[in-house]
């Protein structure tokens, strides 16, 4: 067989074609690592909310695919019935508050029962609770806005990056998971309350007997974690859109950034949530979108193989 | 609260772990500006005592009372802004922060005002010759710088009133030992804080303690100076009985 070189009247032709080739490739490569990253950032607004949920309470908290469901239904709702597509950022925020308020409500009345006076397993009952939370909550959801989908009006029209087009939903979306990890983050290390969450993070016994009121910092943390889903819900509203089951692939995408990250690190859940993002995406890109559920946890699979505590996690030593 | 000298009252205390009797009718009082000592040999109930006098654990039957108070049941934080504050024998310190704002977390939430929080840890690191430390994290520290500045945080309560201290001495340098006993002698005659110490350092319990109670498995099997107790022959029995 003759090579294609060996054809001196299409060489030229031949080598520019290649080229055409390759700057598709990286233009479409460059346009789903972007893509990754948009969305490993916002799954990482799930796993914060989980992550910073138990380590303050040791508990985990699998109900919150229904609050970031919830997050998606109120914003859903603000948008079409109150505010109107272009105060889309207030509807975030509005729907974060109210997440917020009834995830504290939902700590108060139901979890901290469990934490006052000296109930043994009372996290793995902790832990229930939030899977009963997730069946009801998901129910509720079914029962009132049927087995719908619900599209809300885009927060911005398609936009490019230099050459690259990209979708507006998405970049908004980035933007506001962004400056809502930022911050989660300088409140968490720069204010007195986020140190004190620090300190019950750390050691739960001994901050109390310190006189810290551990209970209160259980519902505050409680609120803030879903308060981060239900952002992450009104923010990936246009994307996902907005049904019963919306909140269970950022769920599930929550979880596996944790276990890479290891448990308790945030800027660990920075790189995992991004890393995990570029997978899916340019796995969905260059081998198959059927398999997008598998790549996140083959990255898993291939990170826990070498480091078994995640990548920034630590083995933990109670006293 | 009122001013009865009868800080702390331990009445009939049984504390249960399934089968096990920890703490078997304990009755103990402490008085207004004492430095009480608790000794015993290893098992014998000091460190559930103090865990259920700081409300780490629920009594099975019997009272704790504070100023004639009922505080059995309570939660760790709200003793703990009653004015009991206390030590683990293992220093529990917030490892990744700094030592100055291992100080200002209690701080923080009595409601001292940041500045006066600040100026107070600092003056209290002085003294326990830590402040050179204050900027460098928690987990940089020596096993006995822990426990230094596990005691001294307890201090920066504004109420301070009974500091519970599980084994200060256990492993820790002689000249921070040193320090340990000084501010317990300057917090207790300075500022009438009073003191109830577990401790197996012999020594150091009689140098500093008024009075000791001793108990053997969960149970109080004398009280008095240490001279008294070291001459019971339960106590005898007790340290090098079969």
């Amino acid at each position: 067989m003759r090579s294609l070189s060996s054809y001196p009247a299409n060489s030229g032709t031949s080598k520019c074609k290649q080229k055409e080739d390759e700057a598709i490739d990286l233009h479409l490569f460059s346009q789903f690592l972007i893509t990754g990253i948009i969305m490993g950032v916002l799954y990482c607004l799930m796993s914060m909310g989980i992550n910073f949920i138990y380590g303050i309470m040791k508990v985990i908290n699998w109900s919150m695919g229904e609050f970031f469901m919830i997050g998606a239904f109120t914003q859903y709702i603000l948008l079409t019935f109150l505010l109107g597509a272009d105060y889309w950022y207030v509807g975030v925020i509005l729907s974060a508050l109210v997440v917020f308020i009834l995830g504290a409500l939902v700590q108060r009345i139901l979890i901290k029962p469990m934490f006052v006076g000296i109930i043994e397993a009372k996290m793995e009952y902790a832990t229930i609770v939030t899977i009963s939370m997730a069946i009801f909550l998901r129910n509720i959801a079914v029962a009132i806005g049927g087995p719908k989908i619900y599209t809300p009006p885009d927060y911005a029209g398609p936009t490019q990056i230099l050459t690259l087009p990209l979708s507006g939903n998405r970049l908004v979306a980035f933007i506001g998971a962004l400056i809502l990890l930022g911050l989660f983050y300088y409140f968490i290390k720069k204010s007195w309350t986020g140190r004190a969450f620090q300190g019950v993070a750390q050691n739960r016994s001994g901050v109390q007997t310190a006189g810290v009121n551990v209970l209160k910092y259980d519902m505050l943390a409680f609120g803030i974690g879903t308060a981060l889903a239900g952002a992450g819900g009104a923010l990936l509203a246009p994307i996902f859109l907005v049904h019963p089951l919306c909140g269970l692939v950022p769920t599930v995408r929550g979880f596996e950034i944790i276990v890479i990250a290891g448990l308790g690190s945030i800027p660990g859940i920075l790189v995992a949530g991004l890393s995990l993002g570029i997978a899916e995406s340019l796995g969905s890109a260059f081998i198959s979108p059927s398999f997008v559920d598998i790549y996140g946890f083959i990255l898993l699979v291939i990170i826990l193989s070498i480091k078994p505590y995640g990548l920034f996690g630590k083995p933990e030593r109670e006293v | 609260m009122d001013d009865r000298s009868n800080l702390l009252e331990v009445k009939n205390v049984v504390k249960m772990f399934g089968g096990l009797r920890a703490n078997d009718n304990i009755s103990l009082q402490v008085e207004k500006g004492e430095i009480r000592g608790l000794i015993g040999p290893n098992g014998s109930g000091k460190t559930t005592l103090i865990n259920l006098i700081t409300g780490i654990y629920e009594v099975t039957e019997g009272s704790i009372h504070y100023y004639g108070r009922r505080i059995d049941g309570l939660q760790s934080n709200v003793i703990a802004s009653m004015g009991i504050m206390r030590t683990f024998q293992v220093a529990r310190v917030w490892r990744d922060m700094t030592v100055l704002e291992n100080m200002l977390i209690p701080a923080f939430t009595q409601g001292l005002s940041r500045r006066e929080a600040k100026s107070r840890a600092e003056e209290l690191l002085d003294f326990a010759l830590l402040i050179r430390l204050k900027d460098k994290q928690a987990k940089s520290l020596s096993g006995g710088q822990n426990m230094l500045l596990q005691i001294v945080r307890g201090f920066m309560h504004k109420d301070l009133k009974l500091y519970v201290m599980d084994e200060p001495f256990a492993g820790v340098h002689q000249s921070i030992k040193g320090i340990i006993i000084e501010s317990i002698k300057m917090m207790n005659q300075g500022k009438d804080v009073t003191f109830l110490i577990v401790s197996h350092e012999m020594s150091t319990v009689k140098a500093l303690c008024n009075k000791v109670t001793v108990l053997c498995k969960g149970e109080r099997i004398a009280e008095g100076t240490m001279e008294e107790v070291a001459n019971d022959p339960q106590v005898i029995d007790a340290y090098l009985g079969g």
